[in-house]
């Protein structure tokens, strides 16, 4: 298990360099980093200049790269916009988008895992054929319509929640945030949690447990439900990473100031060292969940053996 | 009579129409005896294991009429908790593929103590002492360690021993055993058969063993059943069977085993395919296949004929088989 | 999948898990635990091919008839939208900015006074463009290199799966927000060339699975042996096997990227005004959503009906080619 926790690792370095090289090459050779430094004006020759001098820009960007990683590791991802330290905007920005997240894998595991146990049990039934054909609905509707949708009905219509959230973002408050960012994984929970359920049904072992006069919520939750979770368990792990990258825009159809918020200004403002920073973080998270998934999946199935 | 099937019919609703698995199949097992039920595969043979053993998938399979009489009650009556605590704790049944009928996810240690916990009400601690004690049973070494392993870990033979100790577990008065040995290695296989032989013997229980081999038939059953399209058509006491089969299809079984004495002869096969079960042949269904068919087969459905107080035929022309 | 999630394989590719319907069961023994239940050709039928199966059960098949008519109509309108509205989506009068509905504009005007219905019908056009364009570069670049990775593996193929393993790393609004904050130009190509450029990874993965799983059938390699050449193999063995999957995935995925394009364009970076987007229309709805809900709901449902039928139909086809999923 070490070894493979090592190889790994080792393993996520060049797909660490890649991706964070990509964005960084999005943001310098596409945009104009100095461009949000003065302000909504135009810099004039002279400033940008010093400018560019002082931020290291005329030198080549693979060498602007390495200097700019050289300091993440020691902890400096620089200033935004406002002169604020890019640290400082992710320690308040990331514990709202972690608590947005933490309420959609509960949505998540909650309905998705029930929906896809009931459905998957009764395939065929009208209650089956019903859920499945809202899976499909919420899949293909988009996430910004089904929360502006929500947001409409339940905060303006009828008057539940608030229409926008606090800047402290208390965890009552982002519960419809919440579902509408676990909507579309949440559908995908489902199916996958039916496919496999029923899938596992007709299994032989399903059988045996049946033939061992087990009652039949004992077979339903000790056989079939353990063994058919695997592979929700893995999505719902893999789906972190997508969840809190994906917040973008839920977070600004209830004006969340988290993860989105702060990137979504910094790429508006052309603020470089904000959206490196916060993309280089989200990287290392989604990939972090991707090797716990891994491992955790060693752990759910004996068969498998990391060598 | 430790169990008695009577006329049993199954039938199999699908998107194509309607399969009837069993049509009227009836048999008995008494305490300590084996009962060897033969066919080819779609024969039935294991659909109506399923059916005695109450895990028949329903829908799409459905049981149209007959009685399963165990222990004195019908089976088919009782309501489905009943039904349950019979399950394991009265008769047990052992699978074909080990690997597949075991739970991979669970150790061995926690299926076997599960049959415990459950049925006897017994703590976890209990059980898995109970989980090593069957091992060593089914003479799985050093049980004490292999018990928390998983199914995985195991050879196949060794699986099967598992599977046999859990039907063993609760000393249950019948073992429906489908077949238990095809999935092995040759070597192992005689084994594992005389392991299941030997614990029957000892526990006095009823057999019902569900093969298409022949060879292991003779050294353990004592009586056959033979089965072709969901209908008993020989059902004898074994040696008479050997002797002097009285039905054109368990003689064309037995001449298909190949035979040392015979060496260099060419190798029988009956003739065609099993029939479709959405359709079955009307009159006798082995009739396309029977070199003795005459038109009365293809008309008449044979009942089945007593060749013997202990003996039964459904064939019309039974004597001329066995003469011949 | 508008932000960029990626399905679950056994959501979209219809990847079994290797259950008890197991391929490897002995047919036989498939009949005995369900007589009659056999998929393949009875006894006198003749062997049928799994296109002519599929378009079998597709014709059969409500759903997927409804969905493709809806296509159709998609497809008409976005090539004479003026058949059905004679308005244009860009005259537009102020004084008559939140109206409600009334005749002669069934669906009211938005906060700029514009008609809803004619931009809602305009709006078809850029979608099914984005739609149609991407998936087709995506499926042409996706499906080639995934299809050469695949069949002859090596370091190319360790060096491409890298990459896609980069590429799945970035989420995909995020990359959109990047990539497109800072392109001026007012087409449709900007956004197109964006999805090709993170979307051909998830086509590759796929086409190069169902490829190595195409080169181990026996008759491939028994083609090899006779000494065919790689092109051969490839083209006239392994591609006719290997593409169903990616059809499928790539009509979900056209489903998904029409989705994406409305979603970066409400966010400001993907089409911008004066072009005609469900997307636009629903970003400049949202801040009248009291007073003039109508003017949010028209595209909003016009976008995800778009969005449902092609899903829909790609599911329905999924289905059709995999019977054993049903």
């Amino acid at each position: 298990m070490g070894r493979y926790v090592v190889r790994r690792l080792l393993q996520m370095i060049p797909v660490f360099i890649g991706a964070t090289l990509l964005i960084f090459l999005m943001v310098n050779v596409m945009g104009d980093p100095i461009a949000g430094l003065c302000g909504e004006r135009q810099c004039d020759p002279a400033t940008a200049a010093r400018l560019e001098q002082e931020f290291g820009l005329d030198e080549p960007v693979w060498q602007q790269y390495l200097t700019y990683m050289g300091n993440v590791f020691t902890g400096d991802f620089g200033t935004a916009f406002n002169g604020q330290e890019v640290t400082e905007l992710m320690a308040t920005a990331f514990p709202v988008t972690i608590r947005l997240t933490l309420i959609a894998i509960l949505f998540e595991i909650v309905i998705g895992v029930t929906l896809g146990v009931v459905t998957g049990l009764r395939r065929g039934s009208p209650v089956d054929t019903g859920v499945l054909l809202l899976t499909l609905v919420v899949i293909s509707v988009p996430t910004f319509v089904t929360g502006l949708l929500l947001q409409l009905l339940l905060g303006v219509k009828w008057g539940w929640i608030r229409p926008s959230v606090s800047s402290e973002a208390p965890f009552d408050e982002l519960i419809l945030p919440g579902l509408v960012l676990a909507s579309v994984s949440l559908a995908y929970v489902t199916r996958l949690t039916r496919t496999s359920i029923a899938e596992n049904r007709r299994s032989d072992y399903v059988r045996t447990a049946v033939a061992k006069g087990l009652p039949r919520h004992r077979v339903v939750v000790r056989h079939l439900l353990r063994n058919s979770l695997i592979p929700v368990v893995t999505f719902i792990g893999a789906d972190i990473g997508f969840l809190m990258g994906g917040a973008i825009v839920t977070e600004r159809i209830f004006n969340i100031h988290g993860v989105g918020y702060q990137l979504y200004q910094g790429i508006l403002r052309q603020n470089t060292q904000t959206v490196v920073g916060f993309v280089t973080v989200l990287v290392l998270v989604f990939l972090v969940a991707n090797l716990i998934v891994d491992l955790l999946y060693a752990v759910l199935d004996p068969r498998i053996r990391y060598a | 009579m430790l169990l008695e099937v009577r006329d049993l019919h199954v039938e199999f609703h699908t998107r194509d129409g309607v399969a009837k698995a069993v049509n009227g199949v009836s048999y008995g097992v008494d305490a300590g005896e084996t009962l060897a039920v033969l066919g080819e595969s779609g024969s039935g043979k294991s659909v109506t294991a399923q059916a005695v053993m109450g895990i028949l998938d329903i829908p799409p399979g459905r049981i149209t009429g007959g009685e399963v009489v165990f222990q004195g009650r019908d089976l088919l009556r009782l309501k489905e908790d009943e039904r349950r605590r019979v399950r394991g704790a009265g008769m047990a049944m052992i699978f074909q593929d080990a690997l597949s009928s075991l739970n991979p996810v669970l150790s061995v240690g926690d299926q076997l103590g599960e049959m415990f916990t459950v049925h006897r009400g017994m703590s976890r601690k209990d059980a898995r002492a109970k989980a090593v004690e069957l091992m060593d049973r089914v003479r799985i070494p050093a049980a004490r360690e292999r018990v928390k392993q998983y199914p995985h870990q195991f050879s196949g033979g060794m699986r099967q021993r598992i599977m046999i100790a859990m039907a063993l577990a609760l000393e249950p008065a019948l073992i429906i055993a489908d077949e238990p040995t095809t999935a092995l290695d040759v070597t192992v296989q005689a084994q594992v058969m005389e392991l299941l032989a030997e614990l029957q013997r000892e526990y006095r229980m009823g057999l019902i063993l569900i093969t298409h081999d022949l060879g292991v038939v003779a050294d353990v059953a004592d009586r056959i059943a033979v089965m072709y399209a969901g209908r008993i058509v020989e059902s004898a006491p074994v040696h008479d069977i050997y002797k002097a089969p009285a039905h054109p299809y368990t003689r064309g079984l037995l001449e298909s085993i190949p035979r040392l004495d015979q060496k260099g002869q060419e190798l029988y096969a009956i003739k065609g395919l099993p029939p479709n079960l959405m359709s079955i042949p009307p009159g006798c269904a082995f009739h396309p296949r029977c070199p003795l068919a005459r038109d009365v087969c293809r008309t008449d459905e044979p009942p089945l004929y007593e060749v013997s107080p202990t003996r039964g035929s459904a064939c019309h022309f039974w004597r001329e088989c066995m003469d011949d | 999948m508008p932000d960029g999630r990626h399905e679950p394989e056994q959501a979209i590719a219809g990847t079994g898990m290797g259950g008890t319907m197991d391929l490897g069961v002995d047919e036989a023994e498939a009949l005995e635990k369900r007589p009659g239940g056999g998929g393949g050709p009875g006894p006198e039928g003749k062997p049928r091919s799994l296109w002519s199966d599929a378009w079998r059960d597709l014709r059969r098949n409500p759903v997927f008839i409804v969905f493709a008519l809806v296509i159709l109509f998609l497809v008409f309108i976005s090539l004479w939208p003026s058949a059905i509205t004679s308005g244009s989506p860009l005259t537009c009068d102020l004084s008559r900015a939140q109206e409600g509905s009334r005749s002669g504009h069934p669906f009211g005007f938005d906060g700029q006074g514009c008609d809803v219905y004619t931009r809602t019908v305009y709006g078809a056009r850029t979608s099914v463009a984005v739609g149609v364009l991407a998936t087709l570069g995506v499926a042409v670049l996706g499906s080639v290199l995934g299809a050469l990775a695949g069949f002859f593996g090596g370091v190319g193929d360790s060096v491409l799966s890298r990459i896609t393993d980069v590429f799945f790393a970035i989420p995909v609004v995020l990359g959109g927000l990047v990539l497109l904050s800072v392109i001026t130009s007012n087409t449709v190509w900007p956004v197109i060339g964006f999805i090709v450029l993170l979307g051909w990874p998830q086509l590759s993965r796929i086409a190069r699975g169902s490829v190595i799983t195409a080169k181990q059938n026996d008759y491939v390699q028994a083609a090899r042996a006779l000494g065919a050449s790689n092109s051969r193999l490839l083209l006239r063995h392994i591609a006719p096997n290997a593409v169903a999957p990616v059809i499928v995935v790539a009509t979900i995925a056209l489903g998904t990227y029409i989705a994406l394009e409305a979603t970066l364009s409400y966010l400001g970076v993907g089409l911008k005004p004066p072009s005609v987007s469900w997307g636009i229309d629903i970003s400049a709805a949202s801040p009248y959503i009291r007073n003039a809900p109508h003017a949010l709901l028209w595209p909003s449902g016009a976008l995800a009906i778009t969005v449902l039928a092609f899903i829909m139909l790609g599911d329905a086809v999924r289905d059709a080619l995999d019977p054993k999923l049903r």
